[in-house]
């Protein structure tokens, strides 16, 4: 299957591969996987606490292609974005950027999972610690 | 016409394979487009379709798996109307584990020497491959077995609980192939013949 360019530059050059440590203040983790494809995704983001902004992001992820690009393209997107704004990333908006064919539709949503699941961990974190500091 | 009802079979899993087989070419003949050349055209189109089809369900029904991913699909395409479909899942220790298991593999693919990975690298990873093969096995016994002999004795509201654990049994299943193939594959070995469904 002929993959985009956009894809293949992802592929080759994926941004903000790595990770943070999972209890660093402010880090939200999201783990996802797709089991039609055995792929899985890690994707965390690294909020500033006294502005709730998207300081950093990363990712990592070991599936095919799409699902490469799809998370690379995502955690590009989620930096310097508040967490409300973040939300409203959705995997359609992936595949239009990216230009993926039908069959691959399914690594855009798994991106989109991976970032409500890391907004979620963050979210659920953050009231824990304002709450312990209290 | 679903699958099962091509060979006369009620919804259940439990199947004789020899008697499917026999079933299978006695339509076979039935269908055979050699043996209908002198039908109309509008037969012998039919006759054509019946044939495709008869094929395509002896395909999803002969082996136990692939009979109990087409229930799940035909069971799903029926509760989408009714909007209520459960999602695959497979446990997340399960998710958190393969992932672990991915990155050594990488970190052992990107100390690859020339001669191959280091050594004890190679056995490290035969043990873990052997390790999740025997879980992969113990999973497709438990679909073959007490959750399909659950599924053909349950009611309806036994019946939807089973299947949530067939998409999540299949969803384990193929997190495990994925990450046996992929350790085969850094290890060089094509791994019991099977085609590999990976993409890339």
């Amino acid at each position: 299957m002929a993959y985009s360019e956009k894809v293949v530059d992802h592929y080759n050059n994926p941004r903000n591969v790595g990770s943070f440590t999972k209890d660093t203040p402010g880090v939200g983790t999201g783990l996802v996987g797709a089991p039609e494809c055995g792929d899985v995704m890690k994707l965390q983001i690294k909020v500033n606490l006294d502005t709730g902004v998207i300081e950093d992001a990363k990712f990592k992820t070991f599936g095919c292609g799409s699902a490469i690009a799809s998370s690379s393209l995502a955690t590009e997107w989620l930096k310097g974005k508040t967490v409300d704004e973040a939300s409203k990333i959705k995997n359609t908006d992936i595949v239009n950027e990216l230009k993926l064919p039908p069959v691959k539709i399914h690594c855009s949503v798994l991106a989109e999972d991976a970032i409500k699941a890391a907004l979620a961990d963050y979210r659920e974190k953050h009231v824990a610690d304002a709450e312990a500091s209290r | 016409m679903d699958h099962f009802e091509v060979f006369g079979l009620p919804r259940r899993l439990r199947i004789d394979g020899a008697e499917l087989q026999r079933k299978f070419y006695e339509l076979s003949r039935r269908y055979h487009p050699d043996f209908h050349q002198a039908a109309p055209a509008e037969r012998q189109a039919e006759v054509l379709d019946a044939s495709a089809r008869l094929n395509a369900a002896y395909r999803a029904l002969r082996d136990p798996i692939s009979r109990i991913e087409y229930l799940v699909r035909l069971e799903e395409g029926r509760e989408t109307k009714e909007g209520a479909t459960v999602k695959p899942k497979a446990p997340p220790e399960l998710l958190g584990e393969m992932f672990e298991i991915q990155e050594a593999l990488q970190e052992a693919k990107a100390s690859n020497r020339s001669d191959g990975l280091e050594p004890g690298a190679r056995e490290t990873l035969a043990a873990q491959r052997d390790r999740l093969l025997a879980r992969y096995r113990d999973e497709e016994a438990r679909l073959r077995g007490p959750l399909s002999e659950a599924w053909d004795a349950g009611g309806s509201a036994e019946r939807s609980r089973v299947l949530g654990g067939f998409k999540d049994a299949l969803a384990t299943r193929a997190y495990l192939r994925t990450v046996i193939d992929d350790i085969d594959q850094a290890l060089g070995e094509a791994g019991e013949g099977h085609v590999s469904h990976r993409r890339h």
